[in-house]
């Protein structure tokens, strides 16, 4: 099984190497955050006595390009119509949840993968200058990757028809980037949009971001939750959104809508 | 179940809402065999192949593959196996060679195993010089012909094919039927097939005829055309009425289409002279044939009617 495994990881990890275009242009959305609309309020901050906007920014748009990145390829993934792997998947000798699982991870490392890219453009303009623990940075990285891989892979196995990104994008992505603390710090925000964001489990993960890169940050630009806090919440959510996940895939219904899916010719 | 099967099922059933798709399906199909599900589109087929190769739950009864239970043990059901779709199961944006090697890892296969299995089968159905070309670049034949490749190489002891071979022209259609000959004198393999081309299954060593889920009629393929006729006699005639009425009462009621006469022959020493010779100026042509399963299945088509 451990083979099977690894073999579904390095195919998804091939497609994704191969599609270089992609990843490359995934690196447009954060800078454009950054550059123009970061700019663009550092200015009017800075007016205002509290310069560095553009600092505050840097760990939500890490998590951001995991959230766009793993969430839209675990979606993706599991229902992964055309290629026809699905088929080869689905009569192979383990268990279902294996699929799942296997899927979920090399998502989480597609995320990764755009977070490092990211942080190598990052890296030599100084922004990532206040890391203090690449321990801590390490396991943000890699718990907000999860995170939004497992949350990609929980919406895919409850919706019947994952052509529609758009709905996707909006009901989910969306909100949970606004509503995170990854473009404006929490503690002033409305009651109602505060207890939104509290709800919301990428915001622990940009919390856990702003731990590992903004240590010094003065207030009220540093992380806003407690360390153990952040990562109970990413951990729980994740393991909670898989195991959901996994059920709902191996139940039967699910199967054979997948299954009689596969089976239909294509009309063209 | 007894150990000389492969494949048993009593009483299968699936029911999609209302509809029944399978309908107490009883099949056994011996170890080695060469079995044949036929039957038009939505009779069943489809289904009955998944139920057996653990994509579908059943709705009722039981069913075995390689002595395993499809619902209780899924996982030794899908060890015992392999399955040929009707669409690819390929990636394609992956090479021939990665193809198979993924396919390989996922049946739990040593990279060495693999690439030795892998290198036969690419010369057998003569793709060693596309290794590295990406499946998209191949043509449908040897696409399928890679698919079933993909089916085999973990050499499972049952093979399910459904429809394999449709859309492919006829040189691919030998090359790959030779090969799952083979494939069954050498491993002793247990073919299962779904199909509507009457002339794969000839060689089958049982057939099932499926209609709205459930059996019409089932036999070795000699057996079952001559249980329904010696010869098929064929009469292409502008006055269908007058032909049926004077041979109805000797043959039984004709199918009928357009102008054209099927009467059924159960004397095996017929012969055209046989026939009042007034009949044979009122015909566009009269033509006696041997029957074959293509009779077979329009005649219980329409015994089932």
């Amino acid at each position: 099984m451990w083979r099977a495994i690894k073999a579904m990881i390095m195919r998804d990890l091939t497609r994704m190497v191969r599609q270089r275009g992609r990843l490359v242009s995934a690196m447009v959305r954060p800078l454009i955050w950054l550059f123009v609309i970061g700019s663009g309020f550092d200015a009017l901050l800075s007016a205002a006595g509290t310069p560095n906007y553009r600092q505050f920014l840097v760990p939500g748009l890490l998590c951001m390009v995991m959230l766009f990145g793993a969430l839209l390829a675990s979606l993706s993934m599991v229902y992964d119509k055309e290629s026809g792997v699905m088929r080869m998947l689905i009569v192979a000798p383990f268990p279902r949840y294996v699929i799942i699982l296997a899927r979920t991870a090399s998502a989480t490392m597609v995320g990764l993968t755009q977070a490092l890219m990211l942080m190598l453009i990052l890296l030599p303009l100084g922004y990532l200058a206040d890391t203090q623990n690449v321990g801590l940075l390490v396991v943000g990285l890699v718990c907000t990757a999860l995170l939004c891989a497992s949350i990609g892979t929980l919406i895919a196995v409850f919706s019947k028809a994952l052509d529609d990104f758009a709905v996707v994008m909006n009901f989910f992505i969306f909100p949970m980037y606004f509503l995170s603390g990854a473009l404006y710090p929490i503690g002033q925000l409305p009651d109602v949009l505060k207890a939104l964001v509290l709800i919301n489990p990428f915001s622990y993960g940009v919390d856990l971001m702003k731990h590992a890169l903004a240590a010094r940050a003065s207030p009220p630009f540093g992380a806003e939750f407690a360390l153990y806090h952040d990562l109970l919440v990413l951990v729980g959510f994740s393991a909670l959104a898989l195991s959901i996940a996994c059920y709902r895939f191996s139940q039967a219904p699910v199967f054979e809508t997948l299954a009689r899916m596969l089976s239909h010719r294509k009309s063209h | 179940m007894p150990n000389a099967l492969a494949i048993e099922t009593r009483s299968l059933s699936k029911s999609y809402g209302c509809l029944l798709a399978v309908d107490a399906l009883d099949l056994s199909v011996a170890q080695g065999s060469f079995f044949g599900l036929l039957g038009r589109n939505g009779s069943g087929k489809t289904t009955t192949l998944h139920m057996l190769s653990t994509l579908v739950r059943p709705s009722a009864g039981q069913a075995w593959v390689g002595g395993y239970e499809v619902v209780r043990q899924p996982v030794a059901v899908r060890r015992a196996i392999g399955v040929v779709f009707q669409e690819s199961a390929l990636d394609r944006t992956l090479t021939v060679v990665e193809n198979l090697r993924f396919a390989a890892a996922l049946a739990g296969l040593s990279p060495w195993i693999a690439r030795q299995r892998g290198e036969e089968l690419l010369k057998l159905f003569d793709l060693t010089e596309k290794r590295h070309a990406p499946v998209s670049t191949l043509s449908g034949g040897m696409r399928r012909a890679l698919d079933i490749a993909r089916g085999v190489l973990h050499r499972p002891p049952i093979l399910f094919l459904d429809e394999p071979t449709i859309g492919l022209d006829v040189i691919n259609r030998r090359q790959i039927w030779r090969f799952l000959h083979r494939l069954r004198t050498e491993e002793g393999s247990t073919l299962m097939l779904s199909t509507h081309y009457m002339d794969e299954v000839e060689g089958c060593d049982e057939v099932v005829f499926m209609k709205g889920g459930k059996t019409i009629g089932q036999g070795r393929p000699a057996a079952l055309v001559s249980g329904v006729a010696s010869f098929i006699l064929e009469v292409e005639t502008e006055t269908p009425a007058l032909f049926a009425q004077e041979l109805t009462p000797r043959f039984g009621e004709p199918l009928a289409e357009e102008g054209r006469l099927q009467f059924r022959i159960l004397d095996r020493d017929f012969a055209l002279s046989h026939l009042p010779s007034h009949l044979k100026h009122i015909t566009r042509g009269i033509h006696l044939r041997r029957a074959d399963l293509n009779d077979v299945y329009l005649w219980l088509n329409r015994a089932g009617a």
